[in-house]
């Protein structure tokens, strides 16, 4: 499938990565360095880095499949299901983590509530996180097997060095800054796929009419708003509740990864800022990812798994050079998802178990070192462990099925831990963990309660209202927290106001 | 209940209308924060209307509110 150019932009693109990742090993001298970039980054850099990091190799895949299937109606995800909680997360809840100098959003709820809330959302996030790496080194790997023919264990041994090196010397620095080369090379890749797309097809409106006279089953493929009847997993009440309100909340105000990259820019204008940018970029990733499967839809319908689309799409279109770059674009989601899950683990660790469990008073260089440790161990772990996805194919699904039981509770421990002074430890710790197994009791019994096809947004939604009428509950019938303790970290107007002139 | 049954009267005309208005209420809680806020972490000197991140948040809406009106 690949000319002698493409595996020459290929290669090109992962020694690049490694040399400029490797680069900003001398801007490392601190763990705050390593972890929150010394706090020096710019707006742009970052929000490029949230953008790219939030997508994935299997997502380009997956998503063009879902909308091969389901139409524009997937793109409700990085629509109306980030813009809107990246404004809160920029307006509310970043100044306030920014102006703490948090290194986590466990540390945050730690202050808030208690340290048991901290050390379970960062246990939780840890598990997600390693978790997740050894799935998505396999499923990656896998990707690139059937798309490249490359062998399994080379795309992961190139991904984990390249990553590993540059992770492990240059820190959350190197992540960015090879996150924001990712993030051009991912849209000039995807924008050449779809800008040669629509041509073959004959521009958008011969695409609209085709796409809707090919059927019954295709006629709301260009509607985003699927009726609250509908059997796809996305109806309009649980895009609305499920994801608006709660799930994009949870991942944009609640993600380690997401945050973390915030809190390393170099003033309060400039973190705001980062997510704000962020939340414009986002609003092009459906036109990467999510209209090569629509248009798969009238240059080779029929397919009977529409994650073939993608790849079909890319066989069919690109010409030698640009194939190249497109693949070198999957390597670019890959590295970055890679690189995102090591850093964040690592702060996670270091900040939230080791510091205060393990080695309290350690000097500086010491936590840099576990840091790196950290980083070390992790990607050693994800490596070994990666082919054990193999033995469970449905392994990817659970982890993210796992991750949503979380979003429901955690965002409503966030919202009215920043928003309700009253809030207490105890109402946080039993919304977390009640509302943890509520999700998970309504996702066992599912075909009893929900009757669409996967009621993942719904069960945030009503995870979500059981942990926060719990949190409201419990908290009056508890002691409420001095006025001291809460300074700081509970939204008052006067955070608007009184600011540094 | 827990499928939002109650809901099913609604039509995705009227749907795409909340989903709209709730893209304009968002825009007008924005318009809101004080320009300070707004403008927090610039020197005073270097305040600009391109830095004011009110407009570029209702930037970012308009693009939204486009799309949901198109699609």
């Amino acid at each position: 499938m690949l000319a002698g150019i493409d595996y020459f932009i290929v290669i090109a693109y992962i020694i690049g990565m490694l040399l400029l990742g490797l680069y900003f090993k001398r801007f490392v001298s601190t763990s705050e360095d390593y972890f929150l970039a010394g706090r020096s980054l710019p707006f742009w850099a970052i929000g490029m880095s949230i953008v790219v990091s939030d997508i994935g190799a299997i997502d380009f895949v997956g998503i063009s499949g879902q909308a091969y299937r389901y139409g524009v109606s997937v793109g409700n995800f990085d629509w109306i299901g980030s813009v809107p909680a990246m404004l809160l997360a920029a307006f509310i809840f970043i100044p306030y983590f920014w102006r703490g100098g948090m290194y986590t959003i466990p540390e945050y709820l730690g202050r808030r509530y208690n340290p048991t809330v901290r050390t379970i959302a960062s246990v939780t996030w840890i598990l997600f996180f390693a978790l997740d790496l050894g799935v998505l080194f396999w499923a990656s790997a896998v990707l690139l097997n059937v798309l490249l023919g490359w062998a399994i264990w080379t795309s992961i041994i190139t991904t984990a060095t390249v990553v590993g090196l540059y992770t492990y010397f240059g820190g959350i620095t190197a992540v960015i800054m090879t996150d924001v080369v990712q993030m051009i090379i991912m849209f000039v890749g995807g924008l050449a796929l779809v800008y040669l797309s629509l041509d073959a097809v004959g521009g958008w409106d011969a695409l609209v009419y085709k796409v809707t006279n090919m059927g019954p089953e295709y006629r709301s493929h260009f509607d985003i708003i699927q009726p609250s009847d509908s059997s796809s997993p996305f109806p309009w009440t649980g895009i609305l509740f499920g994801l608006t309100f709660v799930m994009s909340n949870a991942y944009m105000i609640g993600n380690q990864s997401i945050i973390q990259r915030t809190l390393t820019a170099k003033n309060e204008w400039h973190a705001k800022a980062s997510m704000i940018f962020a939340s414009a970029l986002k609003m092009f990733i459906p036109i990467l990812v999510l209209f090569p499967g629509l248009i798969a839809v009238a240059i080779i319908p029929g397919l009977e798994d529409g994650d073939q689309a993608l790849p079909s799409m890319i066989k069919e279109i690109l010409p030698p050079g640009l194939v190249g770059l497109m693949f070198a674009a999957f390597f670019a989601a890959l590295m970055s998802s890679v690189d995102s899950l090591l850093n964040s683990t690592a702060t996670l660790f270091t900040k939230d178990i080791y510091q205060p469990y393990i080695k309290k008073d350690a000097n500086d260089k010491h936590y840099l070192m576990v840091g790196r440790i950290t980083t070390l161990v992790l990607l050693i772990i994800g490596v070994i462990s990666s082919p054990i996805s193999a033995e469970y194919p449905g392994m990817y699904v659970a982890i993210q099925t796992f991750m949503s039981y979380f979003q429901g509770p955690l965002f409503a421990i966030l919202l009215l831990g920043i928003f309700w002074k009253r809030t207490t430890q105890w109402g946080g710790l039993s919304a977390l963990i009640f509302g943890i197994g509520f999700a998970i009791y309504l996702n066992v019994t599912k075909e009893q309660h929900f009757t669409i096809e996967d009621p993942f947004l719904y069960i945030s939604w009503w995870s979500f209202v059981f942990a926060f009428i719990l949190n409201v509950t419990v908290s009056l019938l508890t002691k409420p927290h001095d006025k001291e303790r809460l300074e700081g970290l509970v939204f008052s107007s006067k955070i608007m106001t009184n600011t540094d002139k | 209940m827990l499928n939002f049954d109650w809901l099913s009267g609604i039509s995705q005309e009227t749907a795409k209308n909340i989903f709209l208005g709730l893209f304009v209420l968002i825009g007008f809680l924005v318009m809101l924060i004080p320009n300070d806020y707004a403008y927090e972490g610039v020197k005073k000197s270097d305040r600009h209307w391109y830095n004011n991140l009110k407009l570029w948040s209702l930037g970012s809406l308009a693009i939204l509110f486009v799309i949901y009106y198109i699609f």
